[in-house]
């Protein structure tokens, strides 16, 4: 009996430690890059804390990639991620540009010259230099990371750089224009000794590939979980980091997460907006219009809708208001058919407006009895703006299939075109100015199986759209700009090549006393993707 | 017996109640027939969902939606388990070692994450749903009925019978029914309980039809809502699903065990 205790005890040992070494390797999971400069930044901490706070922690849970600029997931968390690590040699603050990598930066013509940070290092050590800049440049041009201001192929921006000396470089661009600068300024730099012998970047998935200069690096990663650690990197020169370290965390539910502190900044609910506006000790960042939602035809596969009048049925088959007051609850708008939300200063109130008119819809579609699938994400959200969409078009005679599959699965199926109609959400909506219109509507710039958050109509063409679309970037005037903005809107409004479903308006809310850095750029409201949200400042 | 009747009109109760609100309450299960989230009220009994659909018209939706696959389930797993059952244990020989060795493959690999699997490599529909439960379902029936058919080949009457040219369907209709039956239906009606769970389970996750009004989805889509808990909302949109599956499963649980002590009692 009492040997059999003995075993029975043993046994249990055993799986206890097994258990503990399986949470042991669970939480450390893949060590990032630079090893050993993770371990004295690790250390560097130390008893005395020069941090803000010891740690950021977020709601993780989805796998956005490895946080490199060729494996990460193309969309906004993904691209944050990446940025954190990999610095570019300008950032955005909440008017304009300033320094991150370079100093500073000047323009005349076509020649943008910058004078980086004298003593940035990568997460390996080793210096940052022009020479890294100007790899970069021609390691983007031969391939296009998954992020890139750049361009590609024929529009690849950059005509050739001069080094001045190991700090300075002049990069001449082929046509300077309004976003010049900002493209310049946000791609990032590749350190030139790992980069120079990676001849297929696409699947360089080693520990190396997450050495970057920025100024934070990637000290831990789990695909499966979503989770992320980001160490402060003692290198960067350019100001201080407020957290140690940043970590995203699986959470099953985010507001309970943060009710119970384990996350400090999550998105609050509409139906909760009482409950948090009366507490003082939350602060909250305004995401006016920032995230929309649009439905795709996918014209290749259905030239029937060409068509004007079938469009125009559609759109008034869309009971919009409902997704507002149904889905968004109420914070947020129907949007503008001519894309750019009514809180941006570029904003053409004289749009083309659709009412939701079932009649109408019946009357143009009713008889064509036309068999479609709708593509969906498998979120609450996107499920059931599906079903509202579903509604409105099978009452207008349509007969509809709605696939709600995973983000990353609809995304990569609208890159392929594999879909009839697809929505898409994203955020971003309320960039000022609103760069995506080019990318959207231009048949020169549009994206074609990059992003489906800015990817053209496939299988639409315009003449007159591309010109504005293009037009608007060659302007310097801003109010010139402005007014060709508007009238590429009120095309657009008419046109339909794609329809705007409804732009939601939200907030991220955090405790004020813990932390209070977060902080929205004047191109990009998503406080938690932007960098110097993590900065001391 | 008692005991049987007691349930059967509790779950007739219930089937009757949800038929009266999937033919006659006035509410549309799929259209949006009032305001979103309202409070139950005399017009919507159980309120409103976020799209403004009454909750009621769905669960009594969800009820047929729910039965009509466990139904379907309990169905293919009582033919495919009792033929197969039937013919391992009559047949012996190699027809039984491998229909031993599919009954061990399907009751040893664990049931949820392969049912996952295939149900994202087949798609989001109801069919495939049935289908992959009732791949899961007939191996325990099977198994029993392969045990009880092999005791009963032994029995004198079936020798003889079998002596005089009786071939298997003869001497299952005439000689064996009377005792696998039971023992089929039984399991049957297991299956079928068993099955709505596991149909909620895979809605749930995301694997089925994404706008069917079934309860597993409803009550992922409530759980889904930001802050549902720290609104009324879940009082009327997540609880109603929640009881009706725990109901429906515990009837058809309770009547399964019913049947069968009153069935081993009777032998």
């Amino acid at each position: 009996m009492n040997k059999r205790k003995l075993i029975s005890l043993f046994l249990i040992i055993c799986l206890a430690l097994s258990l503990l070494s399986g949470c042991e390797s669970h939480v450390n999971a893949p060590a990032a890059a630079g090893g050993e400069s993770s371990g004295e930044a690790g250390s560097s901490g130390g008893p005395e804390n020069s941090y803000r706070v010891d740690t950021l922690k977020l709601a993780g849970g989805a796998d956005w990639g490895v946080p490199s600029p060729y494996l990460n997931v193309s969309r906004g968390p993904g691209q944050a991620k990446m940025r954190l690590v990999f610095a570019s040699l300008l950032e955005k603050d909440e008017t304009g540009d300033v320094p991150w990598l370079a100093e500073s930066w000047s323009f005349e013509g076509k020649d943008y010259t910058f004078t980086l940070f004298k003593g940035q290092s990568f997460h390996d050590g080793e210096p940052l230099t022009t020479e890294d800049v100007a790899f970069t440049i021609d390691y983007f041009r031969q391939y296009p990371p998954v992020t890139n201001s750049l361009g590609a192929g024929d529009g690849f921006i950059v005509d050739s750089y001069t080094i001045i000396d190991d700090y300075t470089i002049t990069i001449t661009v082929k046509e300077a224009d309004a976003d010049t600068l900002s493209n310049l300024g946000s791609f990032v730099i590749l350190p030139k000794h790992i980069w120079e012998n990676v001849e297929d970047p696409y699947t360089y998935n080693v520990p190396d590939c997450l050495v970057g200069s920025g100024a934070y690096m990637c000290t831990g990663y789990e695909g499966a979980t979503g989770s992320y650690e980001f160490t402060a990197f003692d290198g960067w020169v350019n100001g201080k980091q407020a957290a140690q370290r940043i970590l995203f965390v699986p959470v099953s539910d985010e507001l309970l997460a943060f009710e119970n502190g384990e996350i400090d900044i999550a998105s609050m609910p509409a139906d909760l907006k009482d409950k948090y506006m009366g507490d003082e000790s939350i602060g909250f960042v305004e995401k006016a219009d920032d995230m929309g939602y649009k439905m795709l035809i996918n014209f290749e596969k259905l030239p029937e809708f060409l068509d004007i009048s079938l469009r125009r049925g559609v759109y008034a088959a869309l009971d919009r208001q409902s997704i507002v007051d149904n889905v968004f609850r109420g914070m947020g708008s129907v949007g503008s058919a001519g894309y750019v939300p009514e809180s941006s200063l570029f904003y053409n109130e004289n749009v083309v407006k659709y009412d939701y008119d079932p009649e109408l819809a019946r009357e143009v579609l009713g008889e064509k009895g036309f068999e479609i699938s709708l593509l969906t994400d498998d979120a609450a959200d996107g499920i059931s703006i599906g079903e509202i969409v579903k509604n409105g078009l099978e009452a207008a005679g349509m007969s509809v299939t709605v696939e709600a599959v995973d983000s990353a699965s609809r995304d990569d199926r609208i890159n392929k075109g594999d879909y009839d109609f697809a929505i898409v959400g994203n955020g971003g909506w309320g960039n000022n100015p609103p760069g995506y219109m080019r990318t959207l509507f231009s048949d020169i710039s549009k994206y074609t199986g990059t992003n489906p958050a800015s990817m053209g109509p496939r299988g639409y063409s315009n003449e007159q759209m591309t010109l504005l679309a293009e037009g608007q970037l060659k302007e310097t005037d801003f109010e010139k700009r402005r007014e060709m903005f508007k009238e590429l809107e009120y095309l657009v409004s008419e046109e339909i090549p794609l329809f705007v479903l409804g732009n939601q308006s939200s907030y991220s809310m955090y405790r004020k006393d813990y932390y209070d850095g977060w902080m929205k750029t004047y191109a990009y409201q998503q406080a938690e993707q932007n960098r110097l949200s993590y900065m001391a400042r | 017996m008692k005991r049987i009747i007691l349930i059967a009109l509790a779950l007739l109760l219930l089937t009757l109640l949800f038929a009266w609100g999937a033919l006659f309450y006035p509410m549309d299960a799929k259209l949006p027939s009032g305001a979103s989230l309202e409070a139950p009220s005399g017009e919507h009994w159980l309120g409103t969902d976020n799209l403004g659909i009454d909750i009621f018209a769905q669960i009594s939706g969800g009820f047929f939606h729910s039965m009509s696959i466990g139904l379907s389930t309990a169905v293919i797993a009582f033919l495919l388990g009792g033929a197969l059952g039937v013919a391992a244990g009559y047949a012996g020989g190699r027809v039984d070692m491998l229909v031993e060795f599919l009954i061990n493959l399907f009751l040893s690999v664990p049931q949820l994450p392969i049912m996952i699997v295939i149900g994202a490599f087949f798609g989001q529909s109801s069919l495939n749903i049935i289908c992959i439960i009732a791949a899961f379902s007939w191996a325990p029936i099977a198994k029993q009925v392969r045990a009880r058919t092999m005791s009963l080949r032994k029995t004198r009457y079936l020798i003889l019978a079998r002596s005089y040219g009786g071939g298997l369907w003869y001497l299952f209709k005439t000689h064996m029914s009377r005792d696998i039956m039971p023992l089929l239906a039984i399991s049957s009606i297991a299956v079928t309980g068993r099955a709505i769970v596991q149909e909620s389970s895979l809605a749930f996750l995301g694997l089925s039809d994404p706008l069917a009004k079934s309860w597993g989805l409803m009550i992922a889509r409530c759980t889904a809502f930001k802050g549902i808990y720290f609104t009324e909302f879940w009082k009327w949109w997540l609880l109603p699903p929640v009881f009706s599956l725990v109901i429906s499963a515990l009837l058809l649980r309770l009547l399964t065990r019913a049947l069968e002590s009153y069935w081993l009692e009777k032998e």
